[in-house]
C-alpha cells in the first residue's frame, strides 16, 4: 500500500532542508502540540534525573540522602571506582551475562521460529506455550526457578540424583562457579520467546517464489536456508539482537531476587551493583558515578542501536 | 499468522526428513524447557508445606490441596488480606498507567508518523534512546524527586514513572500502525468535509484500534510486572504492588514454597490470560516496526 | 458546477519547484486531463487545487471565489483517489453517506441521496458490503459514488483507473466519460496514461518538470505538438524522432541523415527548417504517416527492418535510421523479415520538424 501523494510530498520536503529551520518550525508549530505531552513527561522524569545524577557523582552525600550536607569531592568517586577490584569482577560478569544470554536467546528463538514455521497440528498451542515465559513476571520466574534450583528440595537436583548423574543435589546458585550460568538459563527462559516472535514475523517476509526458485535450481534444504531465508532475516535479526542485548545488559530482577549478586559478587552485574551501592549501602556518590559511566558507555552504543531501529522505518518510507 | 504453509522444508525426498525430525526434537526439548518450570510451579502450589519439602520429591502430590490458594484469597486472615491488597494495588496502578499511556502516546505516535517538523527525527531518536537506558541510572535522582514531590509511598510515583518509561516503546509500536494507514484516507475525509481533527477521530482512530489495544496490553503488562521502582519508592505494606509484596511475603515465610508458588501463579495468571487472548495484536505491533513488508 | 482558474500557480519545496507558474482555465462543465510522466507536477497541482497542500504563490479560484486559504472541506470539491481511499471499516453505504454526514444533512436526505447514487452506479446490492469484499472495479465505482453524492462544484480525479486491469480500465473509461456527459460536471483528471487523456478529455494539459507544456484539445495536441517532449509523449507507439542535418543542395533545402541519405522538403517544410537556430533539426513522424516500400523509390529513404511485431490488426516494423528507432505500421498482409532492406517514404504534409537545440516545434513564419 503506497500513499503516493504522501510519499512524494515527504520526499520533496526532504529536499527542502535548507528552507530555514526556524521558519519551518514556526510554520509547522501546530505539529509540535501532538508530541508536547510526551516530551513534557519525559523531560521531568528523564532529563532532570540525568542532570541530577551527574551532579551527585561529584559529591559525597550522607546515607540518609540529606542533600544539604553533601560534600564536594571532585572526581574522587570515579577514582575510587576505577581503582576497586569489584568493578572488574562486575564488568566481566556483565559481559558474560549479556553475551551468553543474548546468544542463547537468539539461537533458541531462531530454532523455535524455524521449527514453528511449517504447519502442523497443534502449532498454535505450541507457539502460545513457548511465548508464555516472556509474559510471566520476572519476579515470579525468579522464585519459580529458585525453587527448581533449591539445594535440598530442587526438582533438577532430584532428577540428577534419581538418574544417578550426581551423588547429591548440586548447589546451583549457592556456588561461585555455577551461579552465573544457572541465572543465564533463567534469563534465556524468559527472553527467547521475544526473539522467536520477531523471527517468526521475519520469516513471513521471505518470498516463497525465491524458495521455489532455489528448489528448482537444486538447492538443498540447508542451502535454501543459508542463501535465501537467512539473508532475508538479516534486518530483523540485527534489531532483535540489539534489543536483546540492551535488555540483558539492563537486567536486574533475576539476579537481584535469586541471589542478590552473591555468592561473593559472583552474580553481580553492573545494574545490581549500582542498586546495592545506592539503596543497600547508601553510597550515593559512588553509585551516581557508576551510573554516569554506564550512561556514557550506553550513549556510545546507542548510536548503533538507534540506527538499527530506525533503519526499518526509513526503508518503509521509501526514502 | 495461522495461514502459513510449509515454506522452509520441502515435502519429499530424504534430506527433508532429517530436518523435519530435527525440528520436532528441538520443539519437544523447547517445550520441556518452557513448560516444566510452570508445571512444577502448579504442582508445588497444590502440595502441603510438608509434602513440598521432601527428598526425593513427590513428583505428583500425594494429597493435592488448595489450601495455599484458599489462604491467599481469604480476606479474613492477614496473609489473604495482604495478598488481595497487593493485587488490588497492582490492578489500580497498571490500569491507570495504561489509560494515561494511551492518551499520551496516541497523539505523539500520530505526529511522528505523519508530520515532518524540524526536530522530528531528533525527538524520535530521543524516544528510542530512552528505551536503552536502565532504570537504575535514574533511580537515585528520581527517588529524590519523588521525595521532593511528596510522592514516596504513593501510587502516583509509580504511575508517573511507568508512564514515562513505557512511552518510548508505546509510541514506537503505535507509530508502526499509523505508518500503515494510508494518508489518502485522511485526505479523502478532509475533502469529504471533515476537519483535520475530525478526520483523525472518525477515520484514523477506528483503524488504529488494534494498535491501541496492543499498546494498552504492553503498558499493562509492563506496569503489572514492574519491580525496581516499586521496590524503591514504596515501603508501606498497604501500598505495595504484587512483585514487591510477594518478595516481602517470601522474606517473612522463607519455607512456604507452596504459598509462594500459588502466589506466583495467581500473579502471572491475569497477564498471561490477557496476553493469550490478545496476542495477535501484540505480536503484530511488536514486529511492525522491525519487519518490513 | 463551476469553472476553475489557476493563475501563476507555484509550489516549491526548498529550492525544488514542483509546480512552476502554471496558469490554466478549466471551463464550466469541461473535462480537463493533467497528463505527464511521474514527477511532472500533475498530482501536486491537483492536491493544490484540493487544498491538501498549501500553495507557495499564485492563485486558485473555484467558481468566482479565490480559495487559496480555504480548507479542503469548504472548497466544494470531491476527489477520487488512485487507491480509492475507501474507509475500510465502513460499509459501502456508510462510505457514501460520510460526506453528507459531515455536511450535517438530515438523515432522510442522506438516505435518499446515497440510494440515488447507488442506483446510478448500479451498486444497490453492494451497499452493505465492506470495501475489502469488493472487486477492484466495484471499489472504483464506490469511490466515484462517494464523489457523486456530494454534487460538488468540481470533481478531482487522481489516476482513478491505474489500479484496474486493462479490460476494466477501458470499460471504466467510457463510464467516466458517460458520467461527465450526463452530469455536465467539471472534472480535472490526473493521469500518466496519455491514452486516457486523449480518449476522455475535452482539453489536456501536458506537464513536465513542473511546467505546463501545452494546453489544448487532444486533436490539436496530437496534430500540432509544441515541442519534442509533447510529440513523443502523446500517441502510441511514440512518434519517431530522427536527428538530421539541414543543408542546401542546389539551392533547395534538404535534410541529410547520418547514413548519408538526403530527403527533399516541401516548400512549407523548407520554410520551417530555415527558421531553425542551428543546422541540427529533428524530424518527427508518426508510424501511420510513413510508407514502407520493398523496392527503391525516388523519394524513399533506404533502411533495414530491425524487428517486426504483428499485432493482428496491424504490423509494426521498426527500423534504425540516423541512430533513432523508427516505427512504421503496415497492413498485416505485408510480411517483412528482420534485416530485410526497406525504403521509407515520409508524408511531407504530416511531418513534424523540431529545432535540434531548443526542441521546440519549427514554425513556417
Amino acid at each position: 500500500m503506497t500513499t503516493a501523494t504522501g510519499l512524494a510530498d515527504a520526499r520533496l520536503r526532504k529536499k527542502a532542508k535548507r528552507e530555514g529551520i526556524l521558519q519551518q518550525a514556526w510554520t509547522r508549530r501546530a505539529d509540535y502540540l501532538y508530541v508536547l505531552p510526551a516530551i513534557l513527561v519525559m523531560l521531568v522524569v528523564i532529563a532532570y534525573p540525568i542532570y541530577y545524577t551527574v551532579d551527585l557523582s561529584f559529591f559525597n552525600t550522607p546515607p540518609g540522602l540529606q542533600l544539604r550536607d553533601k560534600v564536594f569531592v571532585g572526581l574522587n568517586n570515579y577514582v575510587v571506582i576505577l581503582g576497586s577490584d569489584v568493578v572488574w569482577r562486575v564488568t566481566v560478569n556483565t559481559v558474560i551475562w549479556t553475551f551468553f544470554s543474548t546468544v542463547f536467546s537468539f539461537a533458541l528463538g531462531l530454532g523455535s521460529a524455524l521449527a514453528l514455521h511449517r504447519d502442523f497440528a497443534g502449532r498454535g498451542v505450541m507457539r502460545a506455550i513457548l511465548i508464555i515465559p516472556w509474559v510471566v513476571s520476572a519476579v515470579a520466574a525468579s522464585y519459580i526457578w529458585k525453587w527448581i534450583y533449591h539445594s535440598d528440595f530442587g526438582v533438577i537436583g532430584a532428577v540428577l540424583v534419581g538418574l544417578g548423574l550426581a551423588a547429591h543435589p548440586p548447589n546451583f546458585i549457592d556456588s561461585v562457579s555455577t551461579v552465573l550460568p544457572s541465572l543465564i538459563v533463567v534469563n534465556v527462559w524468559r527472553e527467547f520467546p521475544f526473539a522467536m516472535i520477531m523471527l517468526m514475523a521475519g520469516l513471513q517476509t521471505v518470498p516463497e517464489q525465491l524458495l521455489r526458485a532455489a528448489k528448482v535450481d537444486g538447492a538443498s534444504a540447508w542451502q535454501r536456508f543459508w542463501h535465501v531465508t537467512f539473508p532475508h532475516l538479516r534486518g530483523v535479526s540485527t534489531v532483535t539482537i540489539l534489543l536483546l542485548a540492551v535488555s540483558n545488559f539492563n537486567s536486574f530482577i533475576i539476579p537481584w531476587i535469586m541471589t542478590g549478586g552473591g555468592p561473593s559478587n559472583a552474580s553481580h552485574i553492573w545494574i545490581t551493583h549500582i542498586y546495592e551501592l545506592a539503596f543497600g549501602r547508601q553510597r550515593w556518590g559512588i553509585a551516581s558515578a557508576y551510573s554516569v559511566l554506564l550512561f556514557l558507555i550506553l550513549m556510545s552504543l546507542g548510536y548503533f542501536y538507534v540506527r538499527a531501529l530506525s533503519s526499518g522505518d526509513r526503508k518503509e518510507r521509501g526514502a | 499468522m495461522t495461514s502459513m504453509t510449509n515454506r522452509v522444508a520441502p515435502r519429499k525426498g530424504k534430506p527433508l526428513d532429517v530436518w523435519r525430525w530435527v525440528g520436532r526434537i528441538f520443539l519437544v526439548l523447547m517445550l520441556l524447557y518452557t513448560a516444566v518450570p510452570m508445571i512444577w510451579m502448579l504442582l508445588t502450589s497444590i502440595k502441603s508445606g510438608f509434602a513440598a519439602m521432601q527428598f526425593p520429591p513427590q513428583w505428583w502430590p500425594n494429597e493435592p490441596t488448595l489450601a495455599s490458594y484458599q489462604r491467599l484469597l481469604d480476606p479474613t486472615n492477614s496473609v489473604g488480606q495482604d495478598f488481595l491488597r497487593f493485587f488490588w494495588n497492582s490492578l489500580f496502578v497498571s490500569t491507570a498507567t495504561t489509560i494515561l499511556a494511551v492518551i499520551v502516546a496516541v497523539p505523539a505516535a500520530y505526529a511522528f508518523s505523519r508530520f515532518e517538523f524540524p526536530g522530528r527525527n531528533f525527538l524520535f531518536f530521543a524516544v528510542l534512546l530512552r528505551n536503552m537506558f536502565p532504570a537504575v541510572i535514574f533511580l537515585v535522582p528520581l527517588f529524590i524527586l519523588m521525595r521532593l514531590l511528596g510522592l514516596v509511598n504513593t501510587h502516583g510515583s509509580l504511575i508517573l514513572t511507568y508512564l514515562t518509561f513505557g512511552l518510548p516503546l508505546a509510541i514506537w509500536l503505535l507509530k508502526g500502525f499509523y505508518d500503515n494507514i494510508p494518508y489518502q484516507l485522511e485526505q479523502a475525509a478532509r475533502i469529504d468535509g471533515a476537519t483535520r481533527f475530525k478526520a483523525f477521530m472518525l477515520i484514523v482512530m477506528p483503524l488504529s484500534a488494534p494498535g491501541i489495544i496492543a499498546t494498552a496490553i504492553y503498558s499493562f503488562i509492563g506496569a503489572w510486572n514492574e519491580y525496581i521502582f516499586a521496590y524503591t519508592f514504596l515501603n508501606r505494606n498497604d501500598k505495595l504492588t504484587l512483585p514487591v509484596g510477594i518478595q516481602r511475603f517470601f522474606s517473612e515465610n522463607t519455607t512456604d514454597f507452596p504459598g509462594l508458588m500459588a502466589a506466583s501463579f495467581m500473579m502471572s495468571l491475569p497477564v498471561v490470560v490477557l496476553f493469550l487472548l490478545l496476542q495477535r495484536y501484540f505480536v503484530r505491533a511488536l514486529t511492525e516496526g522491525a519487519v518490513k513488508h | 458546477m463551476a469553472h476553475v482558474v489557476l493563475t501563476d500557480l507555484v509550489k516549491t519545496y526548498g529550492n525544488f519547484k514542483a509546480v512552476n507558474d502554471v496558469t490554466l482555465t478549466v471551463g464550466d462543465g469541461e473535462f480537463v486531463a493533467l497528463v505527464g510522466p511521474s514527477g511532472c507536477g500533475k498530482t501536486t497541482t491537483l492536491n493544490l487545487i484540493a487544498g491538501l497542500i498549501p500553495i507557495t504563490s499564485g492563485e486558485i479560484a473555484i467558481g468566482d471565489r479565490v480559495v487559496n486559504d480555504v480548507d479542503p472541506k469548504d472548497r466544494d470539491i470531491a476527489m477520487v483517489f488512485q487507491n480509492y481511499a475507501l474507509y475500510p471499516q465502513k460499509s459501502v453505504y456508510k462510505n457514501l453517506a460520510f460526506p453528507l454526514q459531515m455536511r450535517k444533512l438530515p438523515r432522510a436526505e442522506i438516505d435518499r441521496k446515497v440510494k440515488d447514487a447507488a442506483r446510478v452506479l448500479d451498486m444497490t446490492h453492494l451497499l452493505e458490503r465492506k470495501p475489502r469484499e469488493l472487486s477492484g472495479g466495484q471499489q472504483q465505482r464506490v469511490a466515484l459514488g462517494r464523489a457523486l453524492v456530494r454534487d460538488p462544484a468540481v470533481f478531482l480525479m487522481d489516476e482513478p483507473l491505474s489500479n484496474l486491469d486493462a479490460k476494466l480500465r477501458v470499460q471504466m473509461r467510457s463510464e467516466i466519460k458517460r458520467f461527465h456527459q450526463d452530469l455536465k460536471a467539471t472534472i480535472i483528471y490526473v493521469t500518466h496514461d496519455q491514452l486516457e487523456a486523449v480518449t476522455m478529455a475535452d482539453r489536456m494539459a501536458v506537464m513536465k518538470g513542473g511546467f505546463l507544456q501545452q494546453y489544448d484539445s487532444p486533436a490539436q495536441v496530437f496534430a500540432h505538438p509544441v515541442n519534442m517532449f509533447v510529440a513523443s509523449f502523446i500517441g502510441s507507439p511514440a512518434m519517431s524522432l530522427i536527428p538530421v542535418e539541414a543543408r542546401t543542395v542546389d539551392g533547395r533545402a534538404v535534410l541529410t541523415g547520418a547514413e548519408g541519405w538526403t530527403m527533399a522538403l516541401s516548400p512549407l517544410n523548407a520554410r520551417k527548417v530555415r527558421n531553425s537556430t542551428t543546422k541540427k533539426v529533428v524530424l518527427g513522424a508518426r508510424h501511420s504517416t510513413i510508407k514502407l516500400h520493398r523496392n527503391a523509390m525516388p523519394d524513399a529513404i533506404p533502411a533495414k527492418a530491425y524487428t517486426v511485431e504483428p499485432t493482428g490488426d496491424v504490423t509494426f516494423v521498426q527500423a534504425l535510421l540516423s541512430g533513432a528507432t523508427v516505427n512504421i505500421s503496415v497492413p498485416p498482409n505485408v510480411v517483412v523479415q528482420p534485416d530485410e532492406p526497406i525504403w521509407l517514404e515520409f508524408d511531407q504534409e504530416r511531418l513534424h520538424l523540431f529545432d535540434g537545440e531548443t526542441e521546440i516545434a519549427l514554425m513556417a513564419d
